[in-house]
């Protein structure tokens, strides 16, 4: 157990990875929304896609933490099952204080019109019309699916290399176009399209922590065979 | 003996075109300096990684401290190997890598790498990825010291590193030693430098164990022999030949026998010349001497100990 924990510590040794980048990509991502809200001369609701910025590095630091603090870990003798533990234990946490920093963002936006200028970062139309609590599920779930995503991959390329990386990514590819083409094949487009109609943020939140918990799954039983 | 530390047995790793460990079996005992030598592509690193549960073996057994390493924390607690190609997180600076080493050590000694990082001139403060080689082995030096593991993996430790810093490293490596006695592991293919360091010396090539012995029994196990051609070979008749060199008329033989006073006073009496045999050439001779005699894929050995002779 402190192993695990010491995982997490080590990887907040330099805060700049974890906390100071995240805080940067999204207060500049959003001064640059607000500039803008503020420069269109119109007077209704403003939306715009740029609270999705911090996500993205999500996925670099998922890939990184396996393609090079792994490796580091394993210098360090630390067991494998420590620092899978410790890195997404990590993670979580961070997710769950920036879905906070989503939510807070959101009141003061409802609260003060857009920011005075009808702007809206945090507010998103269907992802945030629900309570508080689906609002919080999905950002947090999302965060998590963009990190886990990364670290599944970068399992992948550690333990397979390049070739493995690509048959996993194209066999994706077309076992989701395969679906398609059997969706078509069956008519089924319309029940399917009925489905996504029925679903809320919050029903959408349960379905991506399940595959969060599937990808993650494979992703140890992935590294418990890895090489640095 | 019941000091041993690490024991593999029957290791083997194979790859898709060559073995890179074929039947290892080994004892290592405590508070020892062990040399691990050989060419590069030997088996060395791999046999650290699989000793350190880093990498897997194919069959065989490999127990550190009496249990297998593999996901075992009470084992790789007292483990410190950090590798030649050593990776580390993308943001971390010198700094960042020995307070994480700080947190898995329980004998972490950040005086000593504080004082470590001065002799080597390290700038603790810079990415590690914008290191230069030299400054990035002696990160991985410093950890290997400082962390005061009971066993510790050197792996190709002077990559890089000038003739001083080598120096500096091999006189903190003793000083510490002598303080703290523990298990180290040194990977080199530099033996001159590392003779004097070594107490027992384990020669790995093309992934099998060649030499396995205590450095003192080494020294003097070898002899070269030269002088007139036929006299020398007269002398050495039937003994083990490791190499042969003629120059015209004359001869440097290397054999892989000790002689004892009487016959060399015969050999000085017959007006041949004896010079010992420094722990390089011998392992040098004696890997040329098993790649020559190896029956199988004879030609590309041959290759290879052409190479080596250039």
């Amino acid at each position: 157990m402190s192993r695990t924990l010491a995982v997490a510590r080590m990887q907040l040794i330099n805060k700049w990875t974890y906390i100071g980048w995240p805080l940067t990509i999204l207060a500049a991502s959003f001064l640059m929304s607000l500039a803008i809200f503020a420069l269109i001369p119109v007077n209704e609701g403003k939306y715009g896609g740029g609270s999705q910025a911090p996500m993205w590095y999500f996925l670099v630091l998922g890939i990184q933490s396996m393609t090079l603090v792994f490796p580091f870990s394993q210098g360090l003798s630390i067991s494998r099952r420590a620092f899978y533990l410790g890195t997404l234990g990590l993670f979580s946490l961070i997710a769950l204080g920036m879905t906070a920093l989503y939510l807070l963002g959101g009141a003061i936006e409802g609260a003060t019109n857009g920011w005075g200028v009808y702007g809206y970062y945090f507010k998103i139309p269907w992802v945030t019309d629900g309570p508080w609590y689906s609002t919080a599920a999905f950002f947090f779930v999302v965060m998590m699916f963009m990190f886990i995503i990364g670290f599944w991959f970068a399992t992948i390329f550690k333990r397979w290399g390049t070739t493995g990386t690509l048959v996993s990514t194209l066999g994706t590819a077309v076992a989701l176009i395969g679906l398609a083409a059997l969706t078509t094949l069956l008519e089924w487009w319309g029940s399917v399209g009925a489905w996504f109609a029925q679903q809320s943020p919050l029903s959408i939140s349960g379905w991506a922590a399940l595959l969060c918990v599937v990808l993650a799954a494979c992703s140890y039983a992935t590294l418990r065979r890895a090489t640095p | 003996m019941n000091d041993t530390i690490v024991e593999a047995r029957n290791l083997f790793k194979h790859y898709k075109d060559l073995n890179a460990l074929d039947n290892v079996n080994l004892n290592l005992s405590t508070n020892r300096i062990y040399g691990l030598l050989g060419r590069n592509g030997a088996g060395k690193t791999t046999l650290m990684s699989i000793l350190t549960a880093q990498a897997f073996a194919s069959s065989g057994e490999a127990l550190v401290f009496g249990a297998s390493a593999y996901e075992n924390d009470s084992v790789l607690s007292r483990i410190c190997f950090i590798r030649e190609s050593q990776k580390y997180p993308d943001d971390f600076q010198p700094q960042h890598a020995f307070r994480s080493a700080a947190l898995f050590y329980k004998d972490w000694d950040q005086q000593f790498a504080d004082r470590l990082a001065e002799d080597f001139q390290l700038p603790l403060k810079r990415r590690i990825k914008k290191l230069s080689r030299g400054q990035l082995s002696a990160v991985g030096v410093i950890i290997g010291l400082a962390s005061r593991a009971e066993l510790t993996f050197f792996d190709e430790p002077y990559l890089g590193l000038d003739a001083v810093a080598r120096q500096l490293f091999y006189d903190r490596l003793v000083e510490d030693y002598a303080d703290h006695p523990r298990t180290i592991i040194l990977s080199s293919h530099l033996i001159d430098e590392v003779a004097n360091l070594l107490e027992h010396v384990v020669v790995i090539d093309r992934g099998r164990i060649i030499m396995d012995a205590d450095a003192e029994d080494i020294r003097g196990s070898a002899v070269t022999v030269s002088g007139s051609a036929d006299t020398v070979d007269a002398f050495l008749m039937g003994r083990k030949v490791l190499h042969r060199e003629t120059l015209g008329s004359l001869a440097s033989v290397t054999v892989d026998e000790a002689l004892n006073s009487r016959e060399r006073a015969e050999a000085l009496e017959l007006g041949l010349e004896l010079s010992p045999v420094s722990l390089q050439q011998l392992v040098v001779r004696k890997t040329m001497a098993g790649a020559g005699t190896a029956a199988s894929g004879a030609e590309n050995f041959t290759d290879d100990v052409m190479e080596a002779r250039r």
